[in-house]
């Protein structure tokens, strides 16, 4: 699906647009030092225009607003009808020559009305795509002005489109059925300022809540916000569209408690759409929800039981502090960083021991994360990885290698500088699949669109994407040149047998009885070189690493062109580094980020609160890239503590962050949760410490602490496979072999009945009672029943039915395990709310 | 709000909810309504078939030891066996695969399908979905394919492996995942599925009386689920679950004992027959795909006596008595059968090893069933079926359409995946018309 033609100065359009885009939502424009231009549709209304219209400025938009360059018409790869036009019009160049040259030109300068892109698009009966405009209509005279001037090109090569600006920024409507006009502003290089309005493309992100017709008329339909995008040239702007939900706005807004800034910011929000929020959480709640959000596990029966007693006011904050000290938050957040990083051990199959690898790049980030060294660093350590540096020999690294695998007072691996293996991924062997990968797991940014045509709601183009590549064109993994002879002569003198994987298996062995073994490496290919396959190749066509909407990065003396990026995406104004990481952490405790879904950051998908998420990025660059800080700060607000509750204004708010949404808890936690609702007792206090055969923690998967029962509910229940580019191949989704595992697997048969679980227990308790002619008392077994599953006491209502179906099941133990059954069943504890 | 849309204004699958402040989209509540209706996709093109089998021969089946054989070619090529003739004249098949030989009515053969993957993983991951893989998306398979696209009884599993498959729904989502038996039945004894089958001592008497306690231990959430999609979600699937449990459908279908004699005996007691009884079982109760898996066939070493004593033998039984019972059963027009491997083997045999290897740019895949004419062989190897006869031959992504088309899917018709990426269920393949004529 190559493009077979140049992109060539078209791509200078670009580089200058984006510079000027924002990715966060401009507010109002400036000033207007010029008059605008006035728009296409007044200056082509009369019959008789003489106007002449600009190729780039007027005839292509006015193409891609009439839908010519879409991807079903003309825009296809295949083209339409022998006619092809650049998917969503970026490239000024081609376009041009596709309308007119070759044998087929969709001009004629002599004839204008008889030009094929006059002809067609009038005539609906002669045109695939049907009719497009009236012969008597602005549009109409506008392309055949232009083909009567003689269809010239873009005129001045080096004036570039500076800022789109919508305006208003923001439409406040008070009620359904009002309407106004957008009116787009396009500022160009040369001075120039032109009014677009009609010759803009519109797209509303919520066509139930706002419509948007071709000019640019917002109509509310319903109550809610949303944005209005338009789109011209390589531009991307938008609008947002607020509707209250009820009359409850400005004066009439009732007073809310904003304790925190993030209150403050979540509540302005709110007051515009007159929603009231909930109530807060009562602490049961709070405790249950922030111990699986956080840590990942639920509480123990004893700490609810002690949590609620407490007396102190600032309570929840100390628990939030004792909670992210615990192994379970390490445990918790470094499989977080690890599913985004993608540690999956299919990477290393047939190079490098699997689960060795993905167990050391796990323990990696887990050292960091409970050290709390600041995300940018700890980013800055995977991202500048190599497996030794210059100073050391092959033989120093495969030494080096080696005693990290040895049984025998191993080397520590997490004391390392950096983790290379991130460049070993099976996935990200080639320059193309590591700029997705990297957009993707530290800028949040999907750039693959870019790979074969320009970013259908972002800025980028292939020529951003060529030099985006460009930053990964040196690293290499495998064996550099001047080392194979020795890696070569190691093997041989190993002399193992089999495949490849039953060889690395083999030399694993060697290095865990404290043998040398040869190891593939992270490195970097000398200057003036680069990896094609594996092996160093000579870089002649090379472009220029440039990072995403800046300028080309000059080699740096190192030779190590990731330096540069990683200084890029420190910056305070990197717009995307910190808000991605943000917006993930966030999601985590909201079911829903800021911007949603959190990976896919781009410029028709704005933040549903801007100065939320400002607040935030600016506040955590501040703090240092402190993850902790984070955490709390987020945790410590008012709207993470709200209540299920809804009231008439806010029941249908999932996104604005105004009450509490219950979210299916993802797979390692709800594995866990079974785990530790029918574990025995003196278990329990152990599960909350140690993370060793937790599936949050390093073991991923291992349910129940077995290996190999892993797979079949790590699929049904959406664990992520860690080897996909995006953050959906974690899903929290709902499915019917969850509800058929839960309800009969032997899997959670197995856990209920174990040998080492409560049941059990209670059984031996109950068989010692009956012994003594003693009684268990059947009433606090239900109350604890309660508190493993659903972190609570039961309600009265609840209690009597389950206290009840003890008595009548004849036996205890029966009435009790359906009883434990039921309870892991119910949607309460599925989900954490 | 931030409900977001892509290349052509199609919500992002999590976007399944209730878009905040505004019924929009199709929730999943509506989704299941939709779904239990049975709600025919308007997209769906004439066709008879409802169900499929797929049989996965993992490893890789010699084309020129089974399907696809060549007796005239040169010792090196044509191996150690034989061919014989068929029930359909000009049809020749190895001559250990005699009950298929009686059956060859039953099915079609399409040789010469080439492609050039020769790794197990990759050759699969084409085989099972119809798309060469590619490193940024997960193709989904078959089974999810057919899953999604088919409405199925309430009170059955839509996907079942018998054990296992590489089938993955990848993009179309944890929805569309297959249930794994993780086990193979055992002649004439009760199965026991995952989840499924109420086993140790559990009865239907426990099962209600338990659904009893949790429906009213669920009432303190119930006041939420108008507000939640997800909540709402939860409580139909728990019903459906409930239902497949309940039902003596669902537990009857997964029993082959309770298969009469004279129906059962034409299965022995291998892994492979006894899948393939299930199946029919499967199939004749509502289950839309299921996949057998049949192992064994990456043959490098020793080829010939593998081949003769096990592999042959087990396929020729088990496959025979599949086709011979889905359509004594009247199943066979409305249940397309798709037996293939990841690849074939090199007709020239490695001397040193006595063994053949990947290769797979002249396999055969064996079709039968959902309107495919049967008698017929589609396409062709060359003398010593090492390429194509002409040309490029059928692509997997040929023999992936036609399977589709067999069962009213259009394989051209495009899905999104999570990212907002239009894909169709076959990129690339052309419908072999031949079969359906």
């Amino acid at each position: 699906m190559q493009h077979g033609y140049s992109i060539g100065r078209a791509l200078h359009c670009f580089q200058v647009a984006s510079v000027a885009s924002v990715l966060v939502m401009s507010s109002s424009s400036a000033t207007f030092a010029v008059e605008p231009m006035p728009p296409a549709d007044q200056r082509f209304e009369a019959d008789d225009v003489n106007d002449t219209p600009e190729f780039r400025r007027h005839v292509l938009p006015l193409l891609g607003r009439l839908g010519c360059n879409g991807r079903s018409c003309h825009g296809s790869f295949q083209g339409q009808g022998g006619f092809r036009l650049s998917l969503f019009g970026y490239d000024f160049d081609a376009d041009h020559a596709a309308l007119t040259t070759g044998s087929e030109p969709r001009v004629d300068v002599e004839h204008p009305d008889d030009s094929l892109v006059f002809y067609k698009p009038t005539h609906g009966d002669e045109h695939g795509g049907g009719q497009r405009m009236e012969i008597d209509s602005w549009q109409a005279r506008l392309i055949r002005n232009w083909i009567r001037s003689g269809a010239q090109g873009t005129e001045d090569e080096a004036c570039q489109l500076t800022s789109l600006d919508v305006t208003p920024p923001t439409i406040q409507f008070s009620a359904t059925g009002q309407q106004r006009s957008l009116r787009v502003l396009a500022r160009w290089s040369d001075g120039s300022v032109e009014d677009v309005t009609p010759l803009c493309r519109y797209q509303t992100n919520d066509e139930s809540l706002v419509e948007v017709d071709a000019d640019g008329v917002v109509t509310s339909k319903d109550r809610g916000d949303t944005h209005i995008v338009a789109f011209y040239d390589h531009a991307v702007s938008v609008a947002q569209v607020l509707t209250p939900v009820s009359d409850q706005v400005g004066e009439k807004y009732p007073d809310i408690e904003t304790p925190t800034r993030i209150d403050e910011l979540i509540v302005a929000k709110l007051r515009r759409l007159g929603i009231v929020p909930a109530p807060l959480c009562t602490d049961t709640e709070f405790l249950r929800r922030i111990s699986l959000d956080m840590t990942g596990t639920l509480p123990t029966p004893q700490e609810v039981k002690a949590f609620v007693a407490g007396t102190l006011p600032d309570k929840r904050l100390r628990k939030i502090d004792e909670l992210l000290e615990r192994p379970t938050y390490t445990a918790r957040w470094a499989t977080k960083l690890c599913e985004i990083t993608g540690n999956s051990p299919r990477h290393f199959e047939d190079n490098a021991p699997p689960a060795e690898y993905a167990r050391n790049w796990y323990e990696w980030i887990a050292r960091r994360v409970r050290e709390n060294v600041p995300y940018d660093k700890l980013v800055a350590g995977i991202v500048l990885g190599r497996s030794r540096e210059s100073s050391e020999s092959y033989e120093d690294y495969v030494t080096q290698e080696s005693a990290y695998y040895r049984t025998d007072s191993p080397d520590d691996f997490t004391a390392r500088e950096t983790m290379p293996y991130y460049w070993a991924k099976r996935t990200s062997r080639m320059p193309e699949e590591r700029a997705l990968n990297f957009s993707y797991a530290f800028l949040g940014v999907r750039i693959e669109c870019a790979q074969c045509h320009k970013h259908p709601f972002d800025r980028w183009t292939q020529d951003d994407f060529r030099h985006f590549t460009a930053f990964f064109e040196p690293i290499g993994y495998g064996v550099p040149l001047d080392d194979r002879k020795t890696y070569q002569a190691m093997l041989d003198e190993l002399g193992d047998r089999g495949n490849q994987s039953q060889r690395v298996r083999a030399r694993l062995e060697r290095a865990q009885r404290g043998e040398i073994v040869p190891w593939l490496e992270v490195f970097l290919a000398p200057p003036g070189t680069r990896i094609e396959k594996g092996r160093e190749a000579k870089a002649s066509d090379s472009v220029a690493p440039r990072v995403l909407g800046g300028k080309d990065i000059d080699q740096d003396a190192s030779g190590d062109p990731r330096q540069a990026l990683v200084d890029w995406m420190r910056q305070k104004d990197n717009p995307w580094f910190a808000r991605v990481f943000i917006n993930r952490v966030w999601k985590e405790y909201f079911g829903v980020g800021i911007i949603d879904p959190p990976d896919d950051m781009n410029q028709a998908n704005p933040p549903g609160n801007a100065p939320l998420l400002d607040y935030l990025a600016e506040q955590f660059v501040d703090h240092g890239f402190d993850m902790k800080w984070l955490h709390r700060e987020i945790v410590s607000s008012r709207a993470y503590q709200r209540s299920l509750e809804a009231n008439e204004t806010n029941r249908l708010d999932e996104q604005n962050f105004s009450r509490a949404v219950a979210r299916r808890l993802p797979a390692e936690i709800l594995f866990d949760a079974i785990q530790q609702a029918t574990a025995e007792s003196r278990e329990l206090p152990r599960l909350v410490v140690d993370v060793s055969n937790r599936a949050i923690g390093p073991q991923g998967g291992a349910f129940l602490g077995r290996r190999n029962h892993n797979d079949y509910a790590s699929t049904v229940f959406g664990r992520s496979s860690r080897d996909a580019n995006c953050d959906c191949s974690a899903s929290t989704d709902p499915n019917l072999l969850q509800a058929i595992f839960m309800k009969n697997d032997r899997e959670v048969v197995e856990a209920l009945e174990r040998q080492s679980g409560w049941l059990n227990e209670v059984r031996g308790a109950l068989k010692r009672a009956s012994r003594q002619n003693s009684v268990v008392d059947h009433e606090a077994l239900v109350r604890t029943a309660f508190l493993r599953t659903l972190s609570r006491q039961p309600t009265e209502s609840e209690f009597d039915r389950s206290t009840q179906h003890l008595k009548r099941a004849g036996d205890t133990m029966e009435g009790l395990h359906d009883l434990l059954w039921a309870l892991l069943n119910t949607r309460e504890f599925l989900t954490n709310h | 709000m931030t409900t977001h849309r892509y290349c052509d204004g199609i919500r992002r699958r999590d976007a399944l909810r209730v878009g905040a402040l505004g019924a929009t989209g199709l929730s999943l509540a509506d989704y299941l309504l939709l779904q239990e209706a049975g709600a025919a996709d308007p997209t769906r093109v004439g066709s008879t078939a409802r169900s499929a089998v797929f049989i996965n021969l993992a490893g890789g089946p010699s084309h020129i030891d089974s399907l696809d054989p060549k007796p005239e070619a040169p010792v090196e090529y044509r191996g150690e066996f034989s061919a014989i003739n068929t029930s359909v004249p000009g049809m020749e098949l190895c001559e250990h695969l005699p009950k298929l030989a009686q059956c060859a009515d039953k099915f079609a053969l399409v040789r010469g399908v080439s492609h050039t993957l020769t790794e197990h993983q990759m050759g699969t991951k084409y085989l099972n979905t119809g798309n060469r893989p590619i490193p940024s998306l997960e193709f989904p398979g078959y089974g999810s394919v057919v899953s999604r696209e088919l409405p199925s009884p309430p009170d059955l599993p839509p996907f079942v492996a018998i054990p296992k498959t590489p089938q993955v729904a990848g993009v179309l989502g944890v929805e569309y995942a297959p249930l794994n038996t993780q086990a193979t039945p055992r002649a004439g004894q009760p199965f026991t599925v995952r989840g499924i089958a109420l086993g140790r001592g559990l009865t239907i008497e426990t099962i209600e009386r338990r659904h009893g306690l949790l429906n009213d231990l669920e009432a303190s959430f119930q006041s939420y689920e108008e507000n939640s999609d997800l909540l709402r979600g939860l409580d139909r699937f728990s019903q459906r679950a409930h239902d497949i449990l309940s039902s003596a459908r669902s537990s009857q279908a997964f029993d082959i004992s309770r298969e009469p004699d004279s129906i059962a005996r034409r299965f022995p007691d291998t892994p492979v027959a006894q899948s393939c009884l299930l199946a029919t079982r499967l199939v004749e109760a509502g289950v839309r795909f299921v996949s057998v898996d049949h192992g064994g066939w990456d043959t490098h070493d020793h080829i010939f006596p593998q081949m003769k004593d096990e592999l042959l033998p087990e396929l020729d039984t088990a496959l025979t008595g599949l086709l011979t019972t889905l359509d004594e059963k009247g199943l066979l027009d409305t249940t397309t059968v798709f037996v293939t491997g990841e690849f074939g083997r090199t007709p020239r045999i490695s001397r040193d090893r006595a063994g053949r290897d990947h290769y797979p740019r002249a396999m055969c895949v064996l079709m039968a069933g959902g309107g495919i004419r049967g008698g017929q062989v589609i396409g062709a190897s060359d003398a010593r079926a090492e390429a194509p006869a002409s040309g490029d031959g059928f692509s997997p992504d040929d023999v992936a359409a036609s399977f589709y088309h067999s069962l009213g899917i259009n394989a051209t018709k495009e899905f999104h995946t999570p990212t907002g990426r239009p894909v169709s269920f076959v990129r690339y393949g052309n419908v072999i018309d031949e079969l359906f004529s």
